[in-house]
């Protein structure tokens, strides 16, 4: 809060070129956005791991009896990474970090597959797809709530 | 009248070349602006003397950044070339481009120098008991017949030399409409693995497959603005005086352009689509004067799509700052807008539990 403040009372009184100005309101929206973030990033990073790899398991289970290479590859990544144990709080951090960076590729994987299926006419696709969608909307409304600090729109004149 | 450094030496320099005629170029004034996100921009009046008489000419200096740190690529020569098409062919009215030098040694990068413009270039002055409320059904009813004017012009008017088929050089078709739609989404795809800087962002391939699986009805392409938003134009007496920012234009699907208003206007605060409100509104009137009966469904559709056309610079280059290309702030700054984004298009793809 203190740097927040002292580029509101400090530097900005003293800049004159609007440029100059809009690069410090960017620094204190930055700062904002981390003083949101940090008090919460890892409690979200753990209920976001143990989420999607109920999602893996559940978009396989939407495609029973669907085959095919791509209803194939989300099976595989059911069982492999979708059987992670659910990680408790405390965390060894490193080792959460690497866990749900990997589970996001494989949900991003997963959106491609299904678009393939999806592009053959299967319905079971559709179905699949909003277990995947049901399970973001949530974790991009609440980005909004701690990641974002005014409407990301200084400096656009 | 201060003759100014390296900048303004060279501005001076190219404005003695521009008008030969002239006994002696001075600047004033000179100093950097906000003006989006993807150029360096740059306020001063020159003063000409010639035959004894003196001439002020207000000026922007529109400057590209270095490339390591730009985020939109386009060309200031093909910038230079449609503004002057368009103002010498149309009615839609634009600056006077005074030219353009693509040799970064004068000013750093290429850079074009335009006319700057008259009018007043807040528009929530028009809005939200702003002090220019009673002008805004005026101006938003010229600001519709402007793009119509655009949108209903012939393309090899504007573009003889199919320069803004492809601008940024992505192998975009516009040989059809449908060869336009499935080329653009393909680049979208392809380029989501460089611009995917967290798996978090995963509904921009959801997004840009979505967008190749549920094509909308064919309309004729057209020149489309490209960045047709609240901030991009200037007004004054009730009329628009320049349409601005021409970087993004390109051959299109004329809804991109109501698609991206209708985007801009909510994160702006401001309601141009709901007027001019004896006609219905803006939709309502650019389908009564182009006959082309656009629907909230295909305004939702491109909506999407020309988002999409801004995403994929704005994520690639966030990634390249997360990946330590360079250490600019607006482009960690940029994810501000970026996760944003993330949630209106999960909330457009009707996610189960988006909220609308």
């Amino acid at each position: 809060m203190g740097l927040i403040y002292a580029i509101s009372e400090e530097l900005m009184p003293n800049l004159s070129n609007p440029k100059a100005q809009a690069t410090a309101a960017m620094m204190q929206s930055l700062i904002q956005e981390l003083r949101q973030m940090v008090p919460v990033y890892d409690s979200y990073i753990v209920d976001e791991h143990n989420a999607m790899t109920k999602v893996l398991r559940d978009t396989a289970g939407a495609l029973e009896g669907v085959t095919g290479a791509s209803a194939d590859a989300v099976r595989e990544r059911a069982k492999t990474l979708g059987t992670l144990a659910d990680v408790p709080a405390p965390i060894d951090r490193e080792k959460v970090l690497a866990a749900h960076r990997q589970l996001g590729k494989a949900l991003e994987q997963t959106i491609i597959d299904l678009d393939v299926l999806q592009r053959a006419g299967d319905t079971r696709g559709d179905v699949a797809l909003d277990v995947v969608r049901a399970h973001l909307a949530p974790r991009y409304a609440r980005d909004i709530a701690t990641v974002v600090a005014g409407a990301g729109m200084i400096g656009r004149g | 009248m201060y003759r100014g450094t390296t900048l303004e030496q060279s501005l001076v320099s190219f404005l003695k070349k521009r008008f030969p005629d002239a006994d002696d170029v001075g600047i004033e004034d000179f100093q950097q602006i906000p003006g989006g996100f993807s150029r360096e921009t740059f306020s001063c009046v020159a003063q000409l003397t010639r035959g004894g008489a003196q001439e002020r000419l207000p000026l922007i200096l529109r400057k590209d950044p270095p490339i390591e740190i730009s985020i939109l690529q386009t060309s200031r020569a093909v910038e230079h070339d449609l503004i002057e098409s368009i103002r010498l062919n149309t009615g839609v009215p634009v600056s006077q481009s005074y030219g353009y030098e693509l040799d970064p040694k004068p000013f750093g990068e290429a850079a074009m120098v335009i006319q700057r413009m008259h009018g007043n270039g807040n528009t929530s002055d028009l809005f939200n008991g702003g002090p220019d409320e009673d002008q805004v059904d005026d101006v938003v009813r010229h600001l519709c017949e402007v793009l119509v004017e655009l949108h209903t012009t012939d393309i090899t008017t504007i573009d003889p030399t199919g320069a803004l088929s492809d601008p940024r050089g992505v192998g975009i078709k516009t040989t059809s409409w449908d060869d336009y739609i499935d080329s653009t989404c393909e680049y979208y795809i392809s380029s989501y693995p460089s611009v995917a800087f967290d798996p978090s962002i995963m509904v921009l391939i959801d997004l840009f497959q979505t967008l190749r699986r549920t094509k909308p009805r064919a309309l004729p392409l057209a020149l489309v603005h490209g960045d047709f938003n609240p901030a991009n134009f200037l007004y004054e007496n009730g009329k628009v005086t320049a349409l601005i920012d021409w970087e993004n234009s390109r051959v299109g699907d004329p809804r991109e352009d109501l698609g991206w208003m209708t985007t801009m206007d909510l994160l702006s605060n401001t309601r141009i689509m709901d007027h001019p409100r004896d006609k219905g509104g803006f939709l309502a009137y650019y389908n009564e004067l182009t006959g082309f009966n656009v629907t909230a469904e295909e305004i939702n559709y491109f909506n999407m799509f020309g988002t999409a056309n801004i995403a994929v610079p704005v994520n690639s280059a966030i990634s390249r700052r997360l990946a330590g290309e360079h250490h600019q702030l607006l482009h960690v700054y940029l994810v501000q807008s970026s996760i944003p984004a993330l949630q209106a298009f999960s909330q457009q793809m009707n996610y189960p539990g988006a909220a609308s």
